[in-house]
Order: C-alpha cells, then structure tokens, then sequence
C-alpha cells in the first residue's frame, strides 16, 4: 500500500506527537506514505478567496505522482475534497490550471488517514496487529470536517468508523452526542471566549460519558482539547484532566509501541494517568 | 430586536443576484425560514443575525447589513447548518462568498486583519508557521501578548518551533494567488451599491423555482 502523503503545517508545528505517532504506526503497519516534495499549505479556512484556496489544493492533488493523497488533518482533508468538487467545474479548472506547472487532472483523491486504516487497510488485519487491548473506555471524536461537507466513507451526522477502530483496539466507545459538533478550534485566535465555550461542552460531555480519555483525528482538535484544556478549566473554574489522544497513538499503544515514540510526552493534559490503566489493563465494561 | 421598515433603497437587486449565483447560493430564493440552520450552528448565539435570518436579508438584498454583521466572521465553517439544510442552501459556502467582499469593501476587524495575515505569510511562504503567524498577528492585536504564556507552554514540549516553515520552491505562489485578485475585481464591478431598484415586485418571492 503506498500513498503521496500530505502532512499540513500543523505537523511541522503543533502537531509533532501526531507526526511521531503517525510515523511509528505506518511504518509497522507497512503503509508507505511519500511526502509530496514542495508541498504548500492548503489555505485551511483564512485564505479568504476561493478560488485561491482551491487552486492551492489543486496543486496538491495535482503534484501526487498519481497516488491517492493522504493527509492526517481534517482541514486540510475537507478542503482537498471541497477542491475536487469545485475542480469538476472545467471552466474553473482550466483557469487554475493556468496558473500550474503540474496541471491537475482530477486523477488523484485526497484520502484522510483514518479512512485509510479503517477502510483500505481494514479493521481485521489492524486487529491482528493488536498486543494489548487496550481495556478503557474512549470518546469517539470526529470534529467537524472530517465528514462534512460530504466525504464517501462516513456519515456527516453518526460517523461510526471511529468508534469501530476503537472497538477494533480492545476499548470501548463510550456514547457521544457531540461526536461531529464544533471544538472551536477555528475561531480559538481571533475569537478565544466563544472558542473556549465550545470547547468547555465537548470537554464537559466527554468527562461525564465517564471515558479515559478523547480520542481526535485532527491538529486543530487536538490544539484546541489539550493545548487549551487548562484555560477552559481556569475561565470556567472547573477540573477536567481529560486526555485527548490521536487515533494513531491509539492504535501505536494497542501495538506497544513505547509511549515517548508516540509522542504521549508532549501533550499538555498528563497522560499517565492514562497509560497507568492501560498498562494495568483496567477493565472498563463492568 | 430593532424594528424598521426596509426601504426600497436599502434593497440592493444586483447584491442579491451576485450572491444567489456563488457556489451554494442557488437556492436561496427557496428558503422556508425553517431555522434548522440556525439551530445546528454552534455560534448562532454570538451572532448579529442568525444564518436564517442572512439568508433572509440576502434574499431582501439588504447588503450593506449583510456585510457588516459579524455573522460571516464568527462563523466556524463546521458546515453543520450546509448538510442540514432542506432546501439545499449552503449557508457556510455565503459566508466564504461574503468575507472577501466584505473586505473588499473595507471591513477590517480582527478576523479579517487574521485572515489577511495568514494569506500574506501563504503567498510569501507557502506554509504556515503558527509562531510567525501569531507575532504578525500581534503586530495588529495588542491583546495577543496574553497568549505569550500559553505560546511558551506550546514551546517547552516542542511545539512551537521558531524557525519558519517555507516550500523549497515558492514559484508557483504568484500566480496562484493572482487567481484571487482577478475574482476580487470581478465581484467589485458586479455590485454596485446604492442602485436603485426600478418597480422590482417583491424580492424575496421565488422568482425561478417551480
């Protein structure tokens, strides 16, 4: 299996533990993913002009080699795919390809990780690579772009393809109603109140559905769940401590792969906490 | 709320036409005011006008209202509201059409001070780098320097390198970006503010649904 890999900025930033942990897990799982060369940013939701910001992942689809694309980030996922769709539009198409060295030619579909792992590499093989189910009880979070608009492989208001990775770990899916509603993470610099509002009543639910810890596909997520958990605490004087883990750090601990290889380290909500039950192998479903 | 009459000089046709035909606008002259939009929107609270009632005032042609709200800047692009909508409205697709012609029309509050930060390090970098983005973003926004201890706890686990992220070849940004100045120009001379109307019947009515 092999992929052109787009990583986003946010894995050159903030997002260095999904990057570790992406690596250690891929590498093991033998999924090849090459890093597009000269890759450039997808716009994410600041680059205000739309054709711009389509043109950017245009060219990131369309310098892939011919591969599927995969990227680790939801935004950047929604905006190659909301470019797909606008690209269908040949006028449009031939406009930005203009402005292309490499034109695009809408060979290439841009694929999120998680619908790699859960659809291309599948749940039975990962289960076969699990060592130690993982026994706790985690929040299925999916944020809001990684089904919507409109992907083909989960539903925009239910998605399950998390909560079936979960299970697929040996953990248990706690029942979620906020699985696909807003962190906040876009408006978290120009708008922090409002962001940290949202962010109080994902954090709010996740800690009385009684779960370890949350787990996210997405940087701006995870930025906005564990980065910014301690100023959601202080602002609305509560106690939270929720881990917030990356899928792939999941899958990495069900495969014991060390903890600091998966960059468990460097969040800022502890881990221990976390790692100590699953090492002990708490058992979760009583 | 305020009450008051809308003028018919307040609508502006041309206005409305512009945005019905951007990419989701197609069916807003069909909007049954249902408020689902409204309802699925995690920030409708925080906002001068409520999706529903942009859509309203957007079939009404009330443009300069419609630019001024905060409505189009809180919004969080979640698309909740656009995969709900009955109607087949795509309410976060307006709110990507009204930013720049807001900001084409002078609108410079924070968002858009952030977001035309964020384009310019784009074109000249290719990449964004969150800790260039924040310090050129403070340049504008004093209140940023409250973020420093936050920043600084994002850097101790090493998260926030200094060094700026960059394409090894940045040539094709130019024209990229060129793409957008072109639409900008384009969305300029379609509307024109202050036409009058000339005996339009009343806009909001479906003019070309079945």
């Amino acid at each position: 299996m092999k992929y052109s890999y787009y990583p986003g900025c946010a894995q050159h930033g903030t997002a260095v533990d999904y990057r570790m942990s992406v690596g250690a897990v891929f590498t093991r799982l033998g999924i090849e993913l090459e890093e597009i060369k000269n890759w450039n940013c997808c716009g994410v939701l600041h680059v205000d002009d739309r054709t711009t910001r389509v043109a950017l992942s245009a060219r990131t689809l369309a310098t892939s080699k011919g591969l599927d694309v995969a990227t680790p980030c939801n935004l950047c996922y929604s905006n190659l795919m909301r470019a797909r769709t606008a690209l269908e539009d040949v006028t449009l198409k031939n406009r930005i390809n203009e402005a292309l060295k490499t034109k695009y030619n809408g060979n290439t579909k841009p694929k999120h990780l998680l619908e790699v792992i859960v659809k291309d590499f599948g749940l039975a093989k990962l289960g076969e690579q699990v060592k130690k189910p993982l026994k706790i009880k985690a929040v299925p979070y999916y944020g809001c772009l990684l089904t919507r608009p409109g992907n083909e492989f989960d539903s925009p208001e239910n998605p399950m393809s998390l909560d079936n990775l979960i299970l697929c770990l040996g953990a248990e899916p706690v029942r979620y109603y906020y699985k696909t509603k807003c962190c906040g993470g876009p408006i978290l610099i120009t708008d922090e109140e409002l962001a940290l509002g949202l962010a109080r009543d994902i954090l709010m639910m996740a800690k009385e559905s009684g779960a370890d810890c949350m787990v996210v596909t997405c940087p701006m997520c995870h930025l906005q769940l564990d980065a910014k958990q301690k100023a959601v605490e202080a602002k609305f004087n509560i106690k939270i401590d929720m881990p917030i883990i990356y899928f792939t750090q999941l899958i990495g601990l069900a495969m014991e792969i060390p903890p600091k290889e998966l960059g468990l380290d460097k969040h800022l909500v502890p881990t221990d906490k976390l790692l100590a039950s699953i090492e002990g192998g708490k058992n979760a479903g009583e | 709320m305020r009450k008051e009459t809308i003028l018919p000089e307040s609508k502006d046709t041309a206005f409305r036409d512009l945005i019905i035909k951007s990419p989701g606008g197609e069916k807003i002259p069909t909007c049954m005011q249902c408020g689902i939009c409204a309802g699925s929107c995690p920030v409708s609270h925080e906002m001068d006008y409520t999706p529903r009632q942009l859509v309203r005032m957007i079939q009404l042609g009330l443009r300069k209202e419609v630019l001024n709200s905060n409505t189009v800047w809180i919004c969080t692009t979640c698309f909740s509201c656009s995969v709900r909508c009955p109607r087949g409205i795509h309410p976060t697709e307006l709110m990507e059409t009204l930013k720049p012609i807001a900001m084409s029309e002078g609108i410079r509050n924070k968002n858009a001070k952030f977001d035309n930060v964020f384009s310019d390090v784009i074109k000249k970098n290719g990449r964004a780098s969150e800790f260039l983005l924040i310090s050129k973003y403070s340049l504008s926004e004093p209140g940023m320097i409250k973020q420093a201890p936050f920043g600084f706890s994002l850097f101790s686990k090493g998260k926030l390198p200094l060094s700026v992220d960059k394409m090894e070849d940045t040539g094709e940004l130019d024209a990229i970006f060129k793409l957008g100045e072109k639409t900008e120009e384009k969305a300029e001379t379609k509307t024109n503010p202050g036409k009058k109307e000339t005996g339009e019947k009343e806009n909001a009515e479906p003019e070309t649904e079945k």
